[in-house]
């Protein structure tokens, strides 16, 4: 590097100081000649070209490679959806009157004042009841609504209920009931309770009223509970309607007793996340080889297919049954106490979740989407019958969101002590199976009250479109959140295309459940969900997730580090000469 | 009304009767002493389940587990295979089960698969569907295949997942249906074989649990994993098929068996103190014959004894009690010895024994519950149980040298003197190896000990080759064979090997990569021979693994310099030293510069005037 040496403007020295110390002392001062102007011209030229090189070729390049393809969501409307801005759920229910006795004009005013009153009762907006005439009087209009084929869009709203009308002579005062096996509610009143049409609060309306109130008491608090877990009521603007009406939905749970919330939360908490099919699996375990078959399948038919029909609107089932011998309870479970008092042996109830032996016995969750229902029919041995749980005498439980246990004890009276019979009928199997019938409704997170199974899928299917519409939501809300704080992961166009399915199903969901087309709701919620989830668990948008800088910075390094330094350095210095030329002309001027 | 409430009971009665009718349930143990202290352990378990049940998820015998994957996967029939350890046919004679209930070394796994489509093409029988149906029919069955693979991979805690496009192969004439289908069915067989796989304990336990008794009660009781695994060959299988014995009549059958040849010696060393100790001396039993015997010198005698054994000592545990699910509670022979009938063995109390005409065999009816042993005292071995000599002994090696190229070996030898011996030879070769099919040439070595080169069509009947795609799927080759009496054919062919990608290398690449064992069919669909070679270790040529490191800088290097002179020859001006020199002494720089060396020449010569 001796022989040659920067331009005048260079600041960079490479000659080694003895080189500098024998050229100072020979003091030869002999300059160069200035350089020549084409000289200058073409080392600009030069490093203009690299760098138009660099620019317009390499950058671009660079930028195609490596950038990643990101579709286009709409992050503001998927916010919003989560924020609850776009969509209250309301849930209008159409309550229908049948009157067949009454006179049209005083049947009006009945429903007027029962609406009036009821409008007064009720706390919680979202949730009100609107009754109705019913068009045709007719009795057997509404036998049994889950049956009756849903129009999917438009058409008319759910009848939620309907309440018929009868009078009867020999009573004092009106008195209700509700079919077990419809969603229909007889009002027996004595005629004389016929509101004259002055009256402004009659007590036949305030009577029906009530009734309804009290049974939609435990669907209000589920909603409500619902939508505050959810943080929906907070976000909720006051709409322009009577505003001291319109309470949170935190308001209303205050207003409840402390049972009833205690219960409800309990319910949900227990309760499986909602899903298209549900697999059930039930499961007969015995520590020995006896009993080794049951009549299972027509116990199924017989307790457990007719529920499975009445669900059918709003999951499917498949169910599996399998016997399962010589499954031992895990070495480190606590072994069940002989109990002299309750002559039997007793699990302790703090012990119960360690009853089952995950790791040996064969629950292995079933093949397929959606999540698997255990039931558990356990047979105690012989040497360890009856098996209770301690506190309450209980033989079943139910494990939260995964399934539940019950135990058999089999009669001992018989004239062999020594061991379980080889066979269940099915009339043994039936204290069982119908334990397992409450179970599973309580796992699909059916309300307890009231009696009529009808109703409280009907409650059911409202539940799990709100359910669904805010857990979609929410997923929109954390898919937006995530493709924002993550700028380096990829968004496949499928992604965009789910999102905007999820979107459009959730308005229709809106709109459905505000026009009260509850089982429509339900299905447009249904696909929402499944589209929402696909979007978020899409597999190639994690794979590349993490390429972390410094490898990058490992990479480019040992290239960018020797190429770029001269390049850099050419490039300060063409600008600092032009600098010096610019400033040299204004001087001389 | 009367007529509708009897109806169920009626019904109920019925599949009550056909259950119990049609889900039985078997077990065997076969013990067989082999030559040098062997003894070969056969177990067998066979649960049936009616296709009805099966159908709607009613499990009983049959597991759960495996039920909901085969019906998950379509599948309908299954052979899967674990093995370890290798055969030896020169001792042991030929193989239990006629090699049926055997596979490759590591995971074999074969099914019958429906192709067809659920709904999509009954609804349509128009254009989309019947224009390549059966295109799209071994693309389906291929998707359910690999269901299937994942499934069992995670229910036998195997790599079985790793069964893809490159190890699935479908044989043409190798394997035949076990059980009895439709005619009408679309079935699809696919083969995928796991040569590298390690069977260990992790895959007995998911065995067991398939068993109804669960390993708890019966024969299976035995099977601990440390001792199944110490053998010298093992071998585990799962079959299910459907049997049927009428139109509408019929069952899921699942076999499970489990074949060990132990080493009698090696298995009875204590639990608790494992380490083989050499024998003290007084204990050896030499040959004082030999001019060189002395203290320090021995020349072991053949033993003339066998036996002393017993099946806690060799199992480490006694058979509990029986399985009490067949039919037939107590009467079902369950442990079958074959020694020859003068050979004096203890048994546990309560078992029955009954001796086979054949002079070879007897069995023991157990008792429901207690333990069962049996012990073989120490005794002077007169007469020797017969071994099956078995008709093929075949044989597979890579012969060859350098990483390019290599070439294959077969030698299949016929031992008998009267009879040909006809079969099929089924390989599959990863995509890697890339065979030369017409470097394929046959040898025939008589007894006199005489090569001669024959041409292959004089052999080889009929091929079936499916070459290899790259990175898609391996080379199928199967053979019809017919090898001449009191001869051995060696066939051979060249391959080239493959160069792969940085990443597709293991982690252990220069251990080699497996080739799975050749399957050789003797015989027709009654009643198949199975044998199988060993696997091959194939090495590749492998790279140094820090590569691209050493790629990126070596190459960043040379760019940069490269650039570097060209970029500063186009930019820099050229003076002579002097004027550069005198640019230099200019710049601030360069006069700081001529000061620090001044200063120090100062010091320099201040030190050396000290000095």
């Amino acid at each position: 590097m001796t022989s040659k040496n920067e331009d005048p403007g260079s600041s960079q020295t490479t000659s080694t100081p003895a080189n500098d110390t024998m050229s100072s002392k020979t003091g030869a001062r002999r300059l160069p000649p200035p350089e020549k102007s084409e000289a200058i011209q073409t080392r600009f030229k030069v490093i203009a070209a690299f760098w138009a090189v660099i620019i317009f070729l390499g950058f671009p390049i660079w930028w195609k490679t490596t950038s990643i393809y990101r579709a286009r969501l709409p992050i503001q409307d998927m916010v919003e959806w989560a924020d609850g801005k776009t969509c209250r759920p309301v849930f209008p229910l159409e309550i229908h009157f049948e009157t067949p006795s009454l006179p049209e004009s005083e049947a009006h005013h009945l429903l007027r004042t029962t609406q009036h009153t009821l409008d007064d009762l009720n706390e919680f907006s979202a949730h009100h009841l609107r009754l109705k005439l019913s068009e045709e009087n007719s009795v057997a209009i509404h036998e049994d609504i889950l049956e009756q084929p849903q129009p999917a869009l438009g058409g008319k709203a759910d009848t939620a209920l309907v309440v018929r009308l009868l009078p009867q002579e020999d009573l004092a005062a009106p008195r209700s009931e509700l079919h077990p096996d419809t969603t229909r509610l007889d009002v027996y009143y004595p005629p004389s309770q016929i509101p004259p049409p002055s009256a402004s609060n009659p007590p036949l309306s305030a009577y029906i009223a009530g009734e309804l109130q009290n049974l939609f008491t435990e669907e209000k608090a589920i909603i409500a509970q619902v939508l505050s877990d959810n943080n929906v009521g907070g976000a909720i603007t006051p709409t322009s309607s009577s505003s001291n009406n319109q309470q949170q939905p935190s308001a209303i749970l205050n207003s409840i007793s402390p049972q009833l919330a205690e219960s409800i939360t309990r319910r949900l908490r227990r309760s499986m996340k909602y899903a298209e099919t549900y697999h059930l699996a039930f499961s007969l375990f015995t520590p020995g080889s006896e009993p080794s078959s049951w009549d299972v399948k027509t116990a199924v038919e017989e307790y457990i297919s007719p529920l499975l029909q009445a669900f059918a609107p709003i999951s499917n089932f498949t169910v599996d049954t399998q016997v399962q011998l010589y499954a031992t309870s895990a070495p480190t479970a606590p072994l069940p106490v002989y109990d002299e008092t309750q002559a039997a042996w007793t699990l302790k109830k703090e012990d119960l979740s360690a009853f089952i032996n995950a790791a040996e016995w064969p629950l292995s969750p079933s093949i397929g989407s959606g999540p698997t229902i255990n039931f558990i029919l356990y047979v105690p041995a012989p040497s360890q019958s009856p098996m209770v749980v301690k506190e309450s005498s209980a033989t079943s439980w139910i494990i939260p969101q995964w399934g539940g246990v019950f135990l058999l004890n089999h009669p001992l009276s018989t004239a062999d002590h020594s061991s379980n019979p080889p066979h269940l009928s099915q009339e043994a199997l039936r204290p069982a199976f119908l334990t397992f019938s409450h179970q599973l409704l309580t796992l699909l997170g059916a309300p307890a009250t009231p009696a009529s199974l009808p109703f409280r899928l009907q409650t059911l299917i409202r539940i799990r479109a709100a359910t669904l519409l805010l857990s979609a939501s929410s997923t929109m809300g954390s898919l937006a959140r995530l493709t924002e704080s993550l700028p380096s992961i990829p968004i496949p166009a499928n992604v965009a295309t789910s999102v905007s399915t999820t979107l459009s199903h959730l308005a229709s969901t809106c709109e459905h459940l505000r026009e009260g087309r509850f089982q429509a709701a339900l299905a447009d919620a249904r696909v929402a969900e499944t589209e929402a989830e696909r979007s978020f668990f899409e597999k190639s948008m994690v794979g590349q997730v993490y390429f972390p800088d410094e490898h990058k910075v490992a990479v480019y390094l040992p290239l960018l580090g020797p190429v770029g330094v001269p390049l850099i350095v050419g490039l300060l210095k063409e600008v600092k000469r032009i600098v010096t030329g610019l400033k040299a002309k204004k001087q001389q001027t | 009304m009367i007529v509708l409430s009897l109806f169920p009971l009626f019904l109920l009665v019925a599949l009550s009767s056909l259950t119990y009718a049609t889900s039985d349930y078997h077990e065997s143990l076969t013990l067989q002493p082999l030559p040098q202290s062997s003894l070969l352990a056969s177990f067998n378990f066979r649960s049936n389940a009616s296709q009805e049940s099966f159908d709607e998820r009613n499990f009983r015998h049959f597991p759960r587990a495996l039920g909901q994957i085969l019906q998950h996967a379509h599948t309908k029939e299954l052979h899967l295979r674990f093995t370890t350890g290798r055969w030896d046919a020169e001792s042991w004679g030929s193989r239990p089960w006629y090699g049926v209930k055997e596979g490759n070394t590591g995971v074999e796994l074969w099914a019958w698969i429906d192709g067809a489509d659920d709904q999509e093409c009954v609804q349509s029988s128009s254009d989309p569907c019947s224009l390549d149906a059966y295109a799209d029919e071994d693309k389906r069955a291929f998707a359910k295949w690999i269901t299937l693979t994942q499934s069992l991979s995670g229910l036998f805690c195997a790599s079985l997942n790793f069964i893809d496009s490159t190890r699935t192969t479908r044989p043409v004439a190798s394997f035949s249906l076990a059980g009895d289908h439709p005619a009408s069915s679309n079935l699809h067989l696919l083969h995928g074989t796991l040569p590298g796989e390690v069977v260990c304990t992790e895959n007995l336990t998911p065995f067991l649990k398939l068993l109804p008794c669960k390993g708890k009660a019966g024969v299976a009781s035995l099977l601990d994993g440390h001792k199944l695994f110490d053998a010298s060959w093992q071998s585990m299988s799962v079959d299910v098929r459907p049997v049927c014995s009428g139109p509408d009549d019929c069952l899921v059958q699942i076999e499970q068996t489990v074949d060990i040849v132990l080493d009698l010696d090696r298995s009875k060393r204590p639990r608790d103190n494992p380490i083989p100790r050499p024998v003290p001396n007084d204990q050896l039993a030499c040959d004082t014959s030999k001019p060189y015997h002395s203290d320090d010198t021995c020349y072991p005698l053949e033993k003339t004894s066998e036996g002393g054994w017993s099946l806690s000592e060799i199992f480490g545990r006694t058979v509990s009690g029986v399985c009490p699910l067949g039919d037939s509670q107590s009467s079902e022979e369950t442990i079958c010895l074959r020694v020859p009938h003068e050979r004096g063995v203890a048994v546990s109390e309560g078992a029955v024994e009954t001796r086979k005409p054949d002079g070879f065999t007897r069995c023991y009816t157990l008792q429901p519950s207690g333990a069962f042993d049996l012990v073989m005292p120490e005794q002077e071995a007169t007469t020797h149980v017969p071994l099956d000599e078995p008709v093929l002994r075949a044989e597979r090696t890579i012969v060859g040298h350098g990483v390019e190229r290599g070439g294959m070996r077969i030698i299949f030898d016929n031992p008998s003197d009267t009879d040909a011996v006809d079969f099929m030879y089924f390989e599959t070769l990863p995509w890697f190896l890339r065979p030369y099919v017409h470097t394929l040439q046959a040898t025939i070595t008589g007894r006199d000990g005489i090569r001669r080169q024959v041409p292959t069509s004089q052999l080889i009947k009929e091929t079936f080759y499916r070459p290899a795609i790259d990175r898609e799927r391996g080379t199928q080759l199967e053979l019809a064979l017919s090898v001449p009496a009191a001869s051995t054919v060696t066939l051979t062919y060249d391959f080239e090997k493959a160069i792969l990608r940085y990443t597709e290398y293991p982690p252990d690449a220069n251990r080699g990569f497996n080739v799975a064992p050749a399957v050789i069919k003797l015989g027709g669909h009654e009643n198949p021979i199975y044998m199988r070679t060993t696997s091959l270790l194939l090495p590749l040529p492998t790279p140094d693994f820090s590569m691209p490191y050493n790629v990126i800088i070596l190459t960043s290097t040379v760019i940069a310099l490269a650039f570097g002179s060209i970029f500063n020859l186009l930019v820099r001006r050229f003076v002579s030293a002097e004027e550069a020199a005198a640019l230099t002494s200019q710049t601030l720089k360069g006069r700081l510069a001529g000061k620090v060396v001044a200063i120090r020449d100062r010091i320099k010569g201040k030190s050396a005037k000290v000095e």
